[in-house]
């Protein structure tokens, strides 16, 4: 869906963006992750348009970004960090308004406009002034404005910056519920948290470069190595043991009372068959979970490698 | 034909407030206030030359309008001044230029906004306009050469406004900047003429040569909105050509040349109106250049390799 090619941004001397190269496929959330001054803003807005790169190649949907503007900006939508609203229009015309910058008909505004707002929460303040809804309400309704020309690809950047609580988890909600629509999402932050909990791939930007991108799961395991297993006995503890030195894809990391700490490359299922046998040979298993890497651990750690090279 | 979508919302938030109600109200006022001011002086007049006061009342007519252009010429550059940067302000900017609408598409939304609301308040004033035409008997093709001059000195304004708007990022520098640019037009296409005045009477010569370059020196005052309505109203009311006037003053017009072309009938008039026209479609393409966010500065892209880049 998004093909970035050897992106360059400078502003002066200073190098906001460089070498940036990206492919983001049909479908995914995608999370930009960097510390303020990275580079995530400016390629987004090198991405809808709004500035020009030094040097590279954007694509959208196969389309040349710069070449065909017209064409693009009907695929993007875009919420960006900051954005005011106007004064005395309704919620229902801030829609109309934006549907018709579209070239969208009146009748095809006003059913995709029921609907959005319908899917974030707003339906019952179609007639209300858009400046005063709550931030949150605004944010979502900043959403819902982004997704009325129906694009394929949604850009937000910060979308939970200022958000309380509630409104955060109700923006997560709707991003997923949109991903589960189908529509590819790129979404910039710093709360890496939150990211974790909804991107399916991540792209770690640090002083304008992309020092490691692709898939969680799969960084997780490149970047931190293996993850943790806690298996906790009750009775047993040497068999279980020996059937953890009998298994190939796992190592003992350390043995306590009645706990024992594995590194594993293994799957589900081949987790439940280790954990079966240790039961058939009557090691009282009382629980297990997996201790995974979280993504600030990741973070840290890429980035640390970046500041080292 | 779709309305511009940056026209219909303009149109209905400024309605909703009301700025739009006081501002109605101060230019009844104004225009109140010159009307009585004007009433008393040709009553006065009348009464001392003896004449007829009601023939006297087609003076209201360039009084009024006068009035109305100077209104329109100080409101609509402060208007449409925070038209973009406005838009900066309030944070909306860098949405409105991720749709689908062209930059020029938002500079003539917000310049048509301008003139319609230009056009409010001059068809606002229209029951005391009218009393020129009712009473004093003008013909009613000056009420619509009137509508036309109004629309061309709310073009002219909006056109300087939203450059000035483009320009800059706070609304106030905008307004500032708006007024230097229109003092320019005033001052800027008098000075060359008062320059050469001067040296022309330090030289201490009045040769016939000299005279030749004065008159492309007044083709200057082609882009002057002052003197444009000045020959404006005079050709209404007098059916006279000031500029001619000037130029002979000036000892000009006696060898022919551009000059003598565009005093010749209603030519100033015309050609003035082509160049206003022309500079103002200039500003608004200028403008639309300027919000363009990818053409900023006529920078080029370095497509698939690293120009413009620190090393």
């Amino acid at each position: 869906m998004l093909q970035i090619d050897h992106l360059y941004k400078s502003f002066g001397a200073f190098q906001a963006v460089s070498d940036l190269t990206l492919h983001i496929p049909e479908g995914e959330l995608f999370g930009f992750v960097g510390p303020n001054g990275a580079g995530k803003t400016t390629t987004i807005c090198m991405v809808c348009g709004l500035t020009l790169p030094s040097a590279g190649n954007i694509s959208i949907g196969g389309m040349d970004a710069l070449k065909n503007r017209k064409e693009i900006r009907r695929k993007i939508g875009y919420v960006p960090d900051f954005f005011g609203v106007y004064d005395n229009l309704k919620v229902k015309e801030y829609m109309d308004f934006y549907g018709s910058m579209y070239q969208m008909s009146s009748r095809e505004i006003a059913k995709i406009s029921d609907d959005l707002l319908d899917l974030v929460n707003l339906s019952d303040k179609k007639e209300v002034f858009v400046d005063t809804l709550s931030r949150g309400m605004k944010q979502r309704l900043c959403v819902a404005r982004a997704l009325i020309h129906n694009p394929a690809l949604l850009i937000l950047d910060e979308p939970n910056s200022g958000l309380d609580p509630r409104a955060r988890v109700e923006m997560k909600e709707l991003l997923l519920n949109l991903k589960s629509m189908g529509k590819t999402i790129v979404i910039s932050s710093h709360i890496l948290s939150e990211l974790s909990e909804m991107c399916s791939s991540i792209g770690i930007m640090d002083h304008g470069r992309l020092v490691a991108s692709g898939p969680i799961d799969e960084m997780m395991e490149s970047v931190l190595g293996s993850s943790e297993l806690i298996i906790t006995v009750d009775e047993g503890r040497e068999t279980a043991l020996r059937i953890v030195k009998e298994s190939a894809k796992a190592r003992m990391n350390s043995v306590g009372e009645h706990e024992i700490r594995i590194s594993h490359t293994m799957t589900k299922s081949e987790i439940a068959k280790l954990i079966g046998t240790m039961i058939a040979q009557d090691v009282v298993v009382t629980g297990f979970h997996k201790q995974e890497g979280n993504l600030e651990t990741l973070f840290m750690r890429v980035t640390e490698k970046e500041e080292d090279a | 034909m779709r309305l511009n979508p940056i026209v219909k919302k303009d149109i209905k938030v400024q309605s909703r407030s009301m700025k739009i109600c006081w501002g109605v109200f101060s230019y009844e006022l104004i225009l109140a206030l010159v009307f009585f001011l004007a009433m008393s002086m040709i009553q006065q007049q009348s009464r001392y030359s003896n004449g007829n006061i009601f023939a006297s009342m087609v003076w209201l007519y360039p009084v009024l309008a006068v009035t109305q252009l100077v209104i329109l010429g100080i409101v609509v550059p402060v208007r449409t001044a925070s038209a973009i940067s406005g838009e900066k302000e309030r944070q909306t900017f860098d949405i409105m230029m991720t749709t689908s609408m062209m930059p020029f598409s938002v500079i003539s939304g917000k310049v048509t906004t301008a003139i319609v609301q230009s056009m409010f308040y001059v068809v606002a004033s229209m029951p005391v306009m009218a009393l020129p035409f009712i009473i004093g008997g003008m013909p009613w093709s000056a009420l619509f050469w009137f509508l036309a001059i109004a629309l061309l000195v709310s073009l002219f304004s909006a056109s300087i406004g939203v450059l000035c708007s483009s320009l800059c990022r706070k609304t106030i520098s905008a307004v500032i900047l708006s007024y230097v640019f229109y003092t320019m037009f005033f001052v800027a296409t008098v000075l060359p003429i008062i320059v050469f005045a001067i040296f022309n009477i330090d030289m201490g010569y009045n040769t016939a040569s000299s005279y030749s370059y004065a008159e492309n020196i007044y083709l200057f005052l082609l882009l002057n909105p002052a003197v444009y309505l000045v020959e404006f109203f005079a050709r209404i009311m007098v059916g006279e050509s000031v500029v001619n006037e000037i130029a002979a003053l000036g000892g000009m017009g006696k060898v022919g040349g551009p000059i003598r072309l565009v005093t010749t009938g209603y030519g100033w008039l015309i050609v003035s109106t082509i160049l206003l026209l022309a500079v103002s479609f200039l500003f608004l393409w200028l403008a639309a250049r300027r919000i363009d966010p990818i053409r900023k500065k006529g920078k080029k892209h370095g497509r698939g390799k690293v120009s413009n880049r620190a090393d």
